[in-house]
């Protein structure tokens, strides 16, 4: 970890020259991103599927930026205040920013995207900007949210990716849902948009006006769709295109990659992201009902082991619910450590204090074990984990099934004993960890919230006052209490944090800057 | 004219076949003596290359051993082949005898719906049945036989026909014989032999069939099969070639091996046609 924050804190510094440098920086060259899959839309402001922003953060800015600490750097927002009590938030907006069809930014077109757009349309930004009332714009550079109680997540929800600032000119007209501007972005990014050639390309071109003053350094982005995994493998071995990330490459093939002199692979990016692998148990019923089988199960499955061979080593033990890349702005948290040497030994004891002997055959019960359906890392860690509980003696046969029957089997049925999922943690725990543990979201038929249907009073009120707390103190106080509480009562056996790899090309730099990747704008990126 | 046996073991080629099937039977049937181990165990390093120590067929990515695989692979696949093709033959036999045997508006119902299942393009519908039925040993080989039973009926259905028309079936109507009687005792063993050469190639394609709906990962769960190990290993093709290669190979010499025998069955059993 202190590793982590030495090369974050480098990163950051190397950032900082890098934006003094800015007009050093040789002006040209065509950078090739593969997504993958295909995005069904250019509108991120109503749609979270995940290529979307890929692809339209380099068209659309955010309020904000952040840095690789988690920490809000100035964008469209040059300076914001939040007052003490939470409940106003003032931003002060660029006056130099016009969007690519050369109409100015003002504070009307934020109010719009936040009250108009966002807090009515987007999937998640329902939920971050429930407690917003009101947006006021005093003049066109200022805008002042007023909330209704507080809620520090929103400042963690502001970037380009997950809060685009439409201009209210373009698509204040007409149905947000359906916009005819929906696939022809118009932003203020550093880049426009030109083209989409369905089942090809997007292209996008230097935005010549864009406020940050002699950038974007690169004259065009091509984003590349390929749907076959060898061939976007051996297009980056080729150079014929130079950055893909989050899974686009399999693991298998990094490896590969990494080894080649044309090509540098880093798991930097991610931190706003923070996907988890792990495991639900059903604990409405037997056996799961019993926290100490959880805590077996916890205690049997090999980490390690999953981590060198489903993920080939891109991936670190989870020590609970939240991810270790809150570990700067202090809100992560440690859990009981399932990965001691003894583990086996302790999980075989916890199953006969449950009242589990083991059978003639050294068996103890059978279960099912679902696999999520996402492809074949999971199948493989799922075989794993057979093997894994076969040693205490756990019997699980596996079942596939479609997304759709998976979904409805752990989200509604609840017809499951034990399924592996995935899991993001998002910008903020408040976003990303509650919905799986908090009571008020075992939502039957909402998917990738709390499925275990385990909650606790003590655990629902410490994530209650890091909801509302204001003081980063007093939130890094609950979380630390919540995450023990938790792993102890195991409804959800946490067993990696996933680092997506991102295969870049060496012939170009600074591409990925941020905690956000290649969510990113792509701003400083420039040839080597 | 050469008797059955001296035709069919005289055939070099039949002999070639026998010998790699009875060797995959017989390890398919004492696969738990040859490999006592599960096949899923981890129980090495990943990818060790054939010949290592313990390995002789190294380890695919997970650890397993690939010889282990192959053996209760050999189970799996055979069993599921040979099921289905049971079923398939018995199904279609029934149909096809009834329709040959009353002809008729019989004949008519049974053949359309004969041709109903054989206008669905017949991998496709095994994969739907895969799909809607759950992958699972049972309904693999439902799916399969359910796919395979129609040219067996139409096989059975031709020949009825031919032998129905023949002086000692007219003997037995004439003695008072029930039709069943008649069709089961009299008529149905005189077209064994392009049933036996039908099946016998069935049994191939069944393999086949088991192998392609496994490497798209809808095999029975937890049971190791051929196709399964081609599936998972298909990944690594670049940096383990012998995850697909060697059981791609013991595939493709177990279904050849099957088509000579079937090959030398058709020739023995009927001679005219071997001496053209």
């Amino acid at each position: 970890m202190k590793r982590f924050l030495t090369t974050a804190a480098s990163v950051a510094l190397a950032t900082a020259l890098s934006v003094g440098g800015a007009l050093a920086q040789s002006q040209g060259g065509t950078l090739v991103q593969i997504t993958q899959p295909e995005p069904p839309n250019l509108a991120p402001y109503v749609s979270t599927s995940g290529p979307i922003a890929q692809v339209t953060s380099k068209v659309f800015d955010g309020l904000l930026e952040y840095d690789f600490n988690l920490q809000p750097q100035p964008s469209l927002a040059n300076s914001w205040e939040v007052s003490p009590d939470g409940l106003t938030i003032t931003f002060n907006l660029r006056d130099d920013v016009v969007f690519h069809d050369g109409t100015p930014l003002t504070s009307e077109d934020v109010r719009f995207t936040v009250m108009d757009v966002l807090k009515q349309a987007h999937p998640r930004g329902i939920a971050t900007f429930r407690n917003v009332t009101a947006v006021e714009t005093p003049d066109p550079h200022t805008v002042i949210f007023r909330l209704d109680a507080p809620a520090p997540y929103i400042m963690m929800a502001l970037a380009s990716s997950e809060s685009p600032i439409l201009p209210k000119h373009v698509y204040g007209e007409g149905d947000i849902r359906a916009h005819p501007k929906a696939n022809e972005p118009v932003g203020s990014g550093p880049f426009k948009f030109v083209e989409w050639r369905r089942g090809e390309i997007v292209r996008l071109d230097r935005n010549e006006d864009y406020w940050r003053d002699g950038q974007p350094f690169l004259d065009r982005i091509v984003v590349r769709f390929i749907a076959d995994a060898s061939t976007r493998t051996a297009v980056l071995e080729q150079g014929e295109a130079h950055v893909a990330g989050f899974g686009a490459v399999p693991y298998q093939d990094v490896k590969r990659l990494e080894a080649l002199d044309t090509i540098e692979v880093t798991t930097r990016g991610y931190e706003m992201i923070s996907p988890i692998v792990e495991m639900i148990f059903n604990t409405k019923e037997p056996p799961f009902d019993n926290a100490k089988v959880r805590q077996a199960v916890n205690y049997a499955i090999d980490r390690q082991f999953v981590i060198d061979n489903v993920w080939f080593g891109y991936g670190t033990p989870a020590s609970g619910p939240i991810s270790s890349n809150f570990e700067p702005s202090g809100l992560f948290g440690r859990g009981i450590d399932f990965s001691v040497p003894d583990r086996i030994d302790i999980a075989n004891r916890l199953l006969d204090e449950a009242g589990f002997p083991r059978g003639a055959d050294g068996v103890r019960f059978e279960i099912t074990h679902d696999v999520t359906p996402y492809g074949e890392e999971w199948q493989r860690f799922g075989e794993i984990t057979v093997q894994n509980l076969a040693e205490i003696g756990i019997k699980a046969t596996i079942r596939y099934e479609d997304l759709p029957s998976w979904l409805a089997r752990t989200y509604t049925d609840y017809g499951f004993q034990l399924t592996s999922n995935f899991l993001f943690n998002q910008a903020d725990p408040v976003i990303g960890v509650h919905r799986g543990i908090h009571s008020d979201r075992i939502l039957p038929g909402t998917v990738f919230v709390n499925g275990s249907r385990w909650s606790s009073p003590e655990t629902d009120a410490l994530m209650d006052a890091a909801t509302v707390a204001t003081d980063p103190a007093a939130r890094s106080a609950s979380y630390q209490a919540l995450v023990p509480l938790v792993t102890e009562a195991s409804p959800v056996a946490y067993v990696l944090e996933l680092n997506y790899p991102t295969v870049l090309s060496t012939q170009f730099a600074d591409v990925i800057t941020g905690p956000l990747g290649i969510y990113g704008n792509y701003a400083f990126a420039h040839k080597r | 004219m050469k008797s059955f046996n001296a035709r069919f073991y005289g055939n070099p080629r039949v002999y070639l076949g026998l010998i790699w099937l009875a060797a995959v039977v017989i390890v398919a049937v004492f696969a738990g003596v040859f490999a006592p181990r599960d096949p899923f165990a981890i129980v090495g390093q990943p990818f060790l290359p054939p010949g290592s120590e313990g390995f002789l067929l190294g380890t695919d990515s997970l650890g397993r051993n690939v010889m282990a695989g192959l053996i209760h692979g050999a189970r799996t696949t055979l069993m599921i082949a040979v099921l289905s093709t049971v079923a398939a033959v018995a199904f279609g036999t029934v149909l096809g005898a009834l329709a040959g045997y009353y002809g008729g508006i019989v004949d008519d119902i049974l053949m359309r719906l004969t041709e109903f299942f054989q206008t669905i393009p017949w991998f496709l519908f095994a994969i739907v049945l895969v799909a809607i039925l759950s992958p699972s040993a049972m309904n693999l080989v439902i799916a399969i036989a359910v796919v395979s039973w129609p040219p067996i009926a139409r096989v059975v259905r031709a020949e009825v026909m031919a032998v129905k028309a023949r002086e000692f079936v007219q003997a037995a109507v004439v003695a008072g014989q029930r039709d069943m009687g008649i069709l089961f005792g009299q008529i149905l063993p005189n077209t064994l032999s392009p049933l036996i050469v039908t099946g016998s190639l069935m049994v191939a394609t069944a393999i086949l069939i088991e192998s392609a709906l496994s490497f798209l990962g809808l095999g029975a769960p937890g049971q190791m099969s051929w196709g399964f190990m081609i599936g998972a290993g298909r990944s690594f093709l670049r940096d383990a070639w012998w995850l697909v290669t060697v059981p791609g190979v013991v595939i493709l010499l177990t279904v050849l091996a099957i088509n000579l025998i079937g090959e030398g069955l058709n020739d023995a059993l009927n001679p005219r046609l071997a001496d053209l």
